[in-house]
Formats: C-alpha cells, sequence, structure tokens
C-alpha cells in the first residue's frame, strides 16, 4: 500500500462509521412512508452537512449524511483514457448487477463513478463495522483491478501483435 | 484460437465429407464469410455436381487487378459462368474428381480459398510489379533513377468493406500495404489503439525482420491527393501500413504472405473482441467476490428452537 | 452492412449447438455444446447441485468463476486456448483439456465459457463480423430475464452484434410446422413436443406466449431409448453392445406401431422381413453382425408405455399432453389440441405422430363421450386432434428461427446496438413478437 494511500482510506474508514449512525425515520411528507430522507432531498432539517474526502483530483469520496441514510461516492483513479473506459464498463457491469448487492445504487450521483446508498434498514440487518469494511475493500481492489485489466491488456495486445508478425518472419 | 483460418471451413468439411463418400443429398446454402461475402453452395443439376459460388463486394476493383487469371490459374477447369447474383461460380462434379487422395484434397482446399484467391489478385500484381521495378532500379543508382521507378507503381485500392479500404502500393525496394479503419465504438477504438501500438512496437522489440507497421490518423503520404480516401483528420478513422520488405515477397513465401496479410482486419477485430471477453470473465470473478465480502455482513441467522404451544420442538430434517 | 448480409440464427440446446444464417432449410453446423479448456474440468461452474435456477446463487452473478480464477495473471493467453464441438471432444478424449458444458438443463450455467463458446462460433466456423449481422438465439421457456440480459450484455458489449433478438425455442417450433402443408392458418398457437437427448418438454403456447404454468417435462429421450436399446442387445447378449451401435440401431431401424401385441405376432409370423442384422465396421477393418429384433418397435414404445423401462415414471406422453392442455386456459385448448407440432431428435421415429394423435384422441373422445352421457343427452360438436410431423423437425426450433429470420421484417423486431446503448440490457426483456399477428 503505497504511502499516502493508508491515511486516505484510513480517513474514509472513520467518517464512514462517524456517518452511519442512522435510525428510523419515518417521511414528513407523507404518511406511512418511510423513505431515505438524502434522497428524498424534502425536509432540509435532517440532512447533514456533506462530505469530500480526497485524496488528489482523480481520487476522492463524497460521504452524503442524513437521519436515515448515507449516500456514499465513489472517483475511481483513471489516469488515461483506458482506464477511462475499463472504469466505465467495470461500473456498469456492477450496476448491472446492483439489486443483489444490496447497497449499490443503480446509478452513480453526477461527477462519481459508483455510488452506494446505505439506510437504516441495511445498518439494522447487517453488521456496521462489515459494511465499511466492505466500501473499503471495494476501494482497493477496484483500483488493482483496474490495473490489472491494464496490464491484462497491455500484454494481450502485444502477444497478438507478436503473432501475427512472427509468421513473416 | 489465436490465428483466424484462411479458408472457410464450412466449404472445406463439406467438400471433404462429399469428396470421400459421403451420402449423396442436395445441397442449398447461403453462408457469409468475413468482409460481406456471401458464398452459395449447391446442387444445381444433380446430386453430384456442387456449385460453389462467391460474391464479394469489390469483385469489379479486383478483376481490373487481374483476378481474372488468378482465379483462372487456380480454378481453370472447374469454372462455370457465374451464377446470377454472384460474381464468381465454380463447379465440381464428384464423378469427376481427381483419382488420387491428394489431388482431392488439394482441390478442397483450393475451393476451400475462393475468398482469399479473388482477394489474392491485386496483391499479387503488385508483387510482381516490385520485382520489375527493383530489377528496373537495380540498373541506376538512387540518385541518377528516373521518375518513375523512384516513385514506384500505382496504388491499387480495395474497397473490400462500406467504409475500409485496403491500399497496396508496390515500390522498387517495398510493398507497402495500408489497410484503413474504423471503430464505430469508443471501447473498441480505444482498445484499438492499445493493440495498434504493440503492432508497431513488436518489430523494434522482437520481431526484427517483420515487416514494419504504422499507424496513424491521417492518410500516410502513399494516399495523399489519391481519390477517395477522405482527408477529414476527425479521429475516426485510422491508416495502419505494414512495409512488406523483399525477403517477404520471395517466390516461396508470397502465397503465405498474402494470406495472413488478408485476414489482417478480421484478426484484429477477433482479438479485441476475445480481450473483451476475457475482460467480462474478470470481472465476474471480481463481482463474485466483492459479493462474499459483503455476505460477511450479513449475521449469520441464529437457529432458534421454536416451540410448540405443548412446548415441543420440530426438528428440522437435514 | 447489416442492412444486407443474412442474419445469423444460433440454436444453443443442452446437447447439441445448431448454428447457422437464416434462409437456409439446414443449420450450417451442428455440435455438441461442448468446450474443452486447459486443466481440469471446472466442475459443475457456479454452485454445483444440478438445476441452475434453484442454485443458491444465480448463475449471472458468479459466471462459473471457478476456484483458481484468472486472476493470477500469468500470461494471460489461457482463454484462447481452447476447443469447442467437435474438436473439444476430441481435444478432452487426449491428455490436458478436460470438458465441460456451459449449458445444463437448457440454460446457460457457465457465462465465462459461453461467451467464449460464442466467440469461436462466430469467428472460426461461421466466419462473420458480428457487427455486420444481425442474430438470433433461441431460448428454453421459462428462461429468468436476467439470463437475458446476461446474454445481452455479451453479445452487445464484446462482440457488438448489429442487431439482437431472443426468441422461445418453443415458438419457433411453432413457426418451423409451417411447412407442413397440414397448416392451413400460420398460428402461433399450439402444443410443442420437443424432445431431445436429455428431456422431453410438453408445451403450450398461446398467440406466441408460453403458458408457463403447463408446462411439463417428462425425464424419457433419446438418451433413455438408447439405454433401452443397449439393455435389450445386452440381454440377448449380441456381440456388440456398445452405446454407439445401440444408437445406430435406434436412429436406422426404430418405428412406433399401432400396437405392441400384434407387432410381436407379426415379427413371429414375418420373422425374414422383420428381423434385421446391422453391421458394425470398425476402425481397425473388422467387421461383426448384430441381430436387431423386437426393440425395432419396443424402444420407442417406452413413451407409450414407460413402464416397460422406467420403474418411477409411469404417465404416458399422450396423457401428460392431455394434461398439458387440460391445466390450460379454456379458451385456447382448442387451438392446442389442433395443432400439436413436434420437434427434436427423438420425435422422428416412423408414425410416432401417428401413434400420438391417435392415443390423444382417444382419451379426447372418451372424455367427451363420458360428459355427453352426464349431460343426459346434449350432443357435443367434437374436437379436432391433430399432430403435425414436418421435415424440418429435427432441428425445428433453428429452422423456426432461419424462417423468420429471413422475412423483411425481421430486422426492425431486433434491438439494436444503439437501443442497447440507449437504454441498457433491459430493452431485451420485452421483443415484439415476431411472426405473430400482424407480420406477414
Amino acid at each position: 500500500m503505497s504511502q499516502s494511500l493508508r491515511p486516505y482510506l484510513q480517513c474514509v474508514r472513520s467518517s464512514l462509521t462517524a456517518a452511519l449512525s442512522l435510525s428510523n425515520f419515518a417521511s414528513q411528507a407523507s404518511e406511512r412512508h418511510n423513505v431515505p430522507e438524502i434522497e428524498a432531498a424534502s425536509s432540509p432539517e435532517v440532512i447533514l452537512n456533506p462530505l469530500t474526502v480526497s485524496r488528489n483530483e482523480n481520487e476522492r469520496v463524497y460521504i452524503e449524511p442524513s437521519i436515515n441514510s448515507v449516500r456514499i461516492s465513489i472517483n475511481i483513479k483513471q489516469a488515461d483514457e483506458i482506464e477511462h473506459i475499463l472504469v466505465h464498463k467495470f461500473t456498469r457491469f456492477l450496476t448491472q448487477r446492483a439489486e443483489s448487492f444490496y447497497i449499490m445504487r443503480r446509478k452513480p450521483v453526477k461527477g462519481y463513478d459508483i455510488s452506494f446508498l446505505v439506510t437504516n434498514f441495511h445498518t439494522e440487518e447487517m453488521l456496521k463495522h462489515k459494511l465499511v469494511d466492505f466500501i473499503i475493500q471495494f476501494m482497493e481492489e477496484v483500483d488493482k483491478e483496474i490495473s490489472e485489466m491494464k496490464l491484462f491488456l497491455n500484454a494481450r495486445a502485444r502477444f497478438v501483435a507478436e503473432s501475427f508478425l512472427t509468421p513473416f518472419d | 484460437m489465436l490465428l483466424l483460418d484462411y479458408q472457410n471451413v464450412l466449404i472445406e468439411s463439406l467438400l471433404r465429407d462429399r469428396f470421400n463418400g459421403g451420402a449423396s443429398a442436395n445441397i442449398d446454402q447461403v453462408v457469409s464469410d468475413f468482409d460481406g461475402v456471401t458464398f452459395h453452395i449447391s446442387t444445381p443439376e444433380s446430386k453430384t455436381k456442387i456449385l460453389v459460388s462467391l460474391r464479394i463486394k469489390c469483385y469489379q476493383e479486383l478483376v481490373q487487378y487481374g483476378a481474372q487469371s488468378v482465379l483462372e490459374r487456380e480454378y481453370g477447369p472447374y469454372i462455370v459462368s457465374p451464377e446470377s447474383g454472384y460474381d464468381f461460380s465454380v463447379q465440381v462434379d464428384l464423378e469427376d474428381l481427381p483419382a488420387d487422395q491428394e489431388g482431392k484434397d488439394d482441390l478442397v482446399r483450393r475451393i476451400s480459398l475462393l475468398k482469399r484467391n479473388a482477394m489474392a489478385a491485386p496483391f499479387e500484381q503488385a508483387f510482381d510489379e516490385f520485382h520489375q521495378l527493383s530489377e528496373e532500379a537495380s540498373k541506376y543508382t538512387s540518385e541518377s533513377a528516373p521518375q518513375g521507378i523512384a516513385e514506384g507503381g500505382e496504388t491499387r485500392a480495395i474497397h473490400y468493406r462500406e467504409e475500409e479500404a485496403i491500399y497496396v502500393k508496390a515500390s522498387h525496394d517495398r510493398v507497402t500495404v495500408i489497410f484503413s479503419t474504423i471503430f464505430r465504438e469508443e471501447t473498441d477504438r480505444i482498445f484499438g489503439k492499445v493493440f495498434l501500438q504493440e503492432f508497431v512496437d513488436a518489430r523494434r522489440r522482437a520481431i526484427q525482420n517483420a515487416p514494419q507497421v504504422l499507424f496513424r490518423n491521417e492518410p500516410p503520404l502513399e494516399l495523399q491527393g489519391f481519390p477517395g480516401v477522405s482527408t477529414s483528420t476527425n479521429g475516426e478513422v485510422g491508416y495502419i501500413t505494414f512495409v512488406l520488405f523483399p525477403r517477404h515477397l520471395s517466390k516461396q513465401r508470397r502465397d503465405e504472405v498474402i494470406s495472413h496479410i488478408q485476414t489482417f482486419r478480421d484478426y484484429f477485430h477477433y482479438h479485441i473482441k476475445a480481450s473483451k471477453a476475457f475482460i467480462h470473465s474478470r470481472m465476474r470473478k471480481r463481482t463474485a467476490d466483492f459479493l462474499q465480502v459483503l455476505r460477511r455482513a450479513r449475521p449469520e441467522a441464529e437457529e432458534k428452537e421454536r416451540k410448540t404451544a405443548s412446548g415441543r420442538t420440530f426438528k428440522v430434517q437435514a | 452492412m447489416a442492412s444486407q448480409t443474412p442474419a445469423v440464427v444460433m440454436d444453443n440446446g443442452t446437447g447439441y449447438s445448431k448454428l447457422g444464417f437464416a434462409g437456409n432449410d439446414s443449420p450450417s453446423f451442428v455440435f455438441p455444446t461442448a468446450i474443452a479448456t486447459k486443466g481440469p474440468t471446472g466442475g459443475s461452474g457456479g454452485s454445483g447441485s444440478g438445476r441452475p435456477a434453484i442454485a443458491n446463487k444465480p448463475s449471472y452473478l458468479t459466471g462459473g468463476a471457478g476456484p483458481g480464477g484468472h486472476l493470477s495473471g500469468k500470461r494471460g493467453t489461457e482463454d484462447l486456448d481452447f476447443f469447442i464441438g467437435d474438436e473439444a471432444l476430441a481435444a478432452a478424449a487426449g491428455s490436458g483439456y478436460g470438458i465441460n458444458y456451459p449449458i445444463r438443463h437448457g440454460q446457460i450455467d457457465n457465462w465465462d465459457l459461453m461467451e467464449r463458446f460464442w466467440s469461436n462460433s462466430i469467428f472460426k466456423y461461421l466466419r462473420v463480423e458480428p457487427e455486420d449481422h444481425h442474430f438470433l438465439l433461441t431460448e428454453p421457456p421459462l428462461n429468468p430475464p436476467e439470463n437475458r440480459e446476461a446474454t445481452a450484455e455479451i453479445m452487445f458489449e464484446s462482440f457488438n452484434v448489429a442487431g439482437l433478438y431472443i426468441a422461445v425455442q418453443a415458438v419457433l417450433a411453432l413457426a418451423a410446422s409451417w411447412t407442413s402443408s397440414k397448416v392451413q392458418d400460420r398460428s402461433l398457437t399450439g402444443t410443442v413436443i420437443d424432445s431431445g437427448a436429455g428431456v422431453t418438454h410438453v408445451i403450450p403456447v398461446a398467440e406466441g406466449y408460453v403458458i408457463g404454468s403447463s408446462i411439463k417435462s417428462v425425464p424419457i429421450a433419446g438418451r433413455d431409448i438408447t439405454q433401452f436399446v443397449q439393455s435389450l442387445l445386452r440381454e440377448r447378449g449380441e456381440p456388440d453392445s456398445s452405446l454407439q451401435t445401440a444408437e445406430r440401431i435406434k436412429e436406422e431401424y426404430c418405428y412406433v406401431c399401432p400396437d405392441i401385441v400384434k407387432e410381436f405376432a407379426r415379427f413371429d409370423r414375418e420373422s425374414d422381413d422383420r428381423f434385421k442384422k446391422h453391421t458394425v465396421n470398425y476402425a481397425n477393418g473388422k467387421t461383426t453382425t448384430v441381430d436387431v429384433g423386437y426393440e425395432r418397435f419396443l424402444a420407442p414404445e417406452i413413451f407409450f408405455n414407460p413402464e416397460i423401462y422406467s420403474s418411477d415414471f409411469l404417465t404416458p406422453l399422450p396423457t401428460i399432453v392431455d394434461n398439458v392442455i387440460q391445466t390450460s386456459p379454456i379458451d385456447v385448448r382448442r387451438g392446442l389440441y389442433k395443432n400439436i407440432v413436434l420437434s427434436g431428435g427423438s420425435t422422428l421415429y416412423k408414425d410416432f405422430g401417428r401413434r400420438l394423435q391417435r392415443d390423444i384422441r382417444h382419451l379426447v373422445d372418451a372424455r367427451i363421450k363420458a360428459s355427453e352421457a352426464r349431460s343426459g343427452g346434449a350432443k357435443s360438436g367434437g374436437l379436432e386432434v391433430q399432430v403435425i410431423s414436418h421435415k424440418r423437425q429435427r432441428h425445428g426450433p433453428w429452422f423456426g428461427g432461419s424462417l423468420l429470420g429471413q422475412t423483411p421484417e425481421f430486422k426492425s423486431y431486433c434491438h439494436t446496438k444503439a437501443e442497447y446503448d440507449e437504454i441498457g440490457p433491459s430493452i431485451v426483456r420485452r421483443f415484439a413478437l415476431l411472426g405473430g399477428p400482424g407480420s406477414t
């Protein structure tokens, strides 16, 4: 783990843990509704101040807490257009399967690559610190995966080019 | 599968089966090959006479570059007048096959290479021109060479797909083959760029004797001012240049080289798609891993003993 | 370019894949849906245990991410080292390769392998640039929509196909029956009996939509018939009772008789005519002769009298068909009885359709008679029962696909790459009904 990654992730971890203190909160707008307030955004008094944890201009996490839900959006590192397209492909692949990820949003918040939405029902059903673990691990592994895919692509391209040109030799 | 086959597998397997005494039956199949080529394999007259017809988009151009003579050389007695709607037809009579197995296999191979042979004409012509030019050039020193020889021959254009073309040009020390490519898909374009960069670098790194490969987004010098070449440089169209050196153009090598270079575009696209498939499988694996991590957040459902009113319990049968 | 090229029709079944181009009357390639990969067999892919639908995790999520996986990297070209179809079987016979079957019970079980299987089908066998062609794929009845989406994801994102249509096999089998002279109106209502190697399905279809709740499957199909023939050969102590020989005998000599008791008598009476001799040629040049006797009509009989073969499944096929139709909505039953369509290799026995039709009619007539008697004098108008056999039965779904794929409106029914990019994979949850009312 590089020098600046550890404090970055540590910071995200503590901010998330702090933000994930959620309680059940019925909608004030309509009777018998219970919606994630951060998504509904209809009662400003239950929405807390959002927070950005940023490692550099490309990598940052945006945490939007509210009384019964937290929205976490991640910007994944993309150094060049290959990484950009790979990130795009991968996040699309994941959001396509958002159903089974419970806390994944089907669409990222504008300006970010992928978003999660954790509600009080999630924290009641699942272990909070494990949810934080998941987000942190996700951030770590996504970077790894993207760079591995990029490496693969380069290795494959080289192999393919050499195989095509060898018969001329 | 790494390299693509040169021959059409369907024609090959079908003819091989028939030639070696497979059950006779009527055939009537219209099948496609790469680059919009269509084959029609049929038995119009009797079950023993198999007609194979070819339709190719750029046939007129190919004829202009001598396709007729190449095809005549390859198929000679088997050529029949082209079926309507097609450009070229060959017919084989099962009752009149070469007697020996070797002859049969050769015929199967030839017919299954129909597309390759039709497309080979401009290459062959350019290769011949190269030999002619190099012979002439050897009479002069590089300074005193007359204009025509230094510049090389005409550029042969084969518009083999709607938006893509191959250009072949001979000069006294090389034959240049240029593919124009277009990508409609952003992902493919970027993947393609990575691949092409490696094609360009491969010669420097590993295979010294390979043809030189160049890639650029605007038409290369050879094509400047050539009719039909779009001059726009919006980055969509790319030009890949293969420079074939004399060692690739020798009589022994040329058949192999022509077959091989023809498959370039499809090979290139096949591998872009294959790597996307591989990336898909990586993503599936990674998704499964993530799900596993997330599942750990769910506490194990405790097995509570449920009691009936009278205090008895149920046992769950395994 | 995609506007002029013929559509590619791919029917990937559990046992065999049928590939070809629309407009032809037979598939260009028929080979086992098998893929041989380096290393030992990948086992059952995702979660094993057979039934894909009930597995604890749907396969489109894990996609057969086998143990170990390829995350280890290496040179990263292992994924190009594989064979499909007959070559896969040959490669697996040697050492170094393991065989995998990416489709189980009609549904795709291992998406990684299936993606590679398709890739090779397209580039090695069909030799087409998928960007230039529309694709017609098939799916089994009751395929979960997520599987469709995963298919579309692969087809559009990996292969960039120009257009995609996914049709239900049973519906295509109905379309294939339009070639029969018995069919006057080209309706998409009917009962499809699809019998392949592994399992036999009876599927009612109304106006192009499968009545999912009434589908029944019968655990008797081609493989069972072969085994039954084999067991008869073994009992008699024939010189060759291998599975291959049994299969040849099944394919060449078997037929369906109207009545087994009479058929036995007939065999004893005209024994010269009825008993056959089958010659087996071995690779090393030797030959043996095997007598072929009662199994000629006994083998397919297990559809009609399962008790002679199996002890746990005892309902004859005609009864199943009748039950299926009786559990379907009442307003389509007439159409379902009138158009019973056969599909698949195990329905090819001579007189199979005729026997089935007769047996179902007996059941129907008996019921009508009973209800007439109960009603005290009311007369029923009768009910038409018709079983349709036709020439394209063997590759019914493929042929139906070829038929519909060549129609001029087919391409407008497809979802295109542009539409997919706009809406996403969920677009393939709905397809306009091809060949349904309103089209030519």
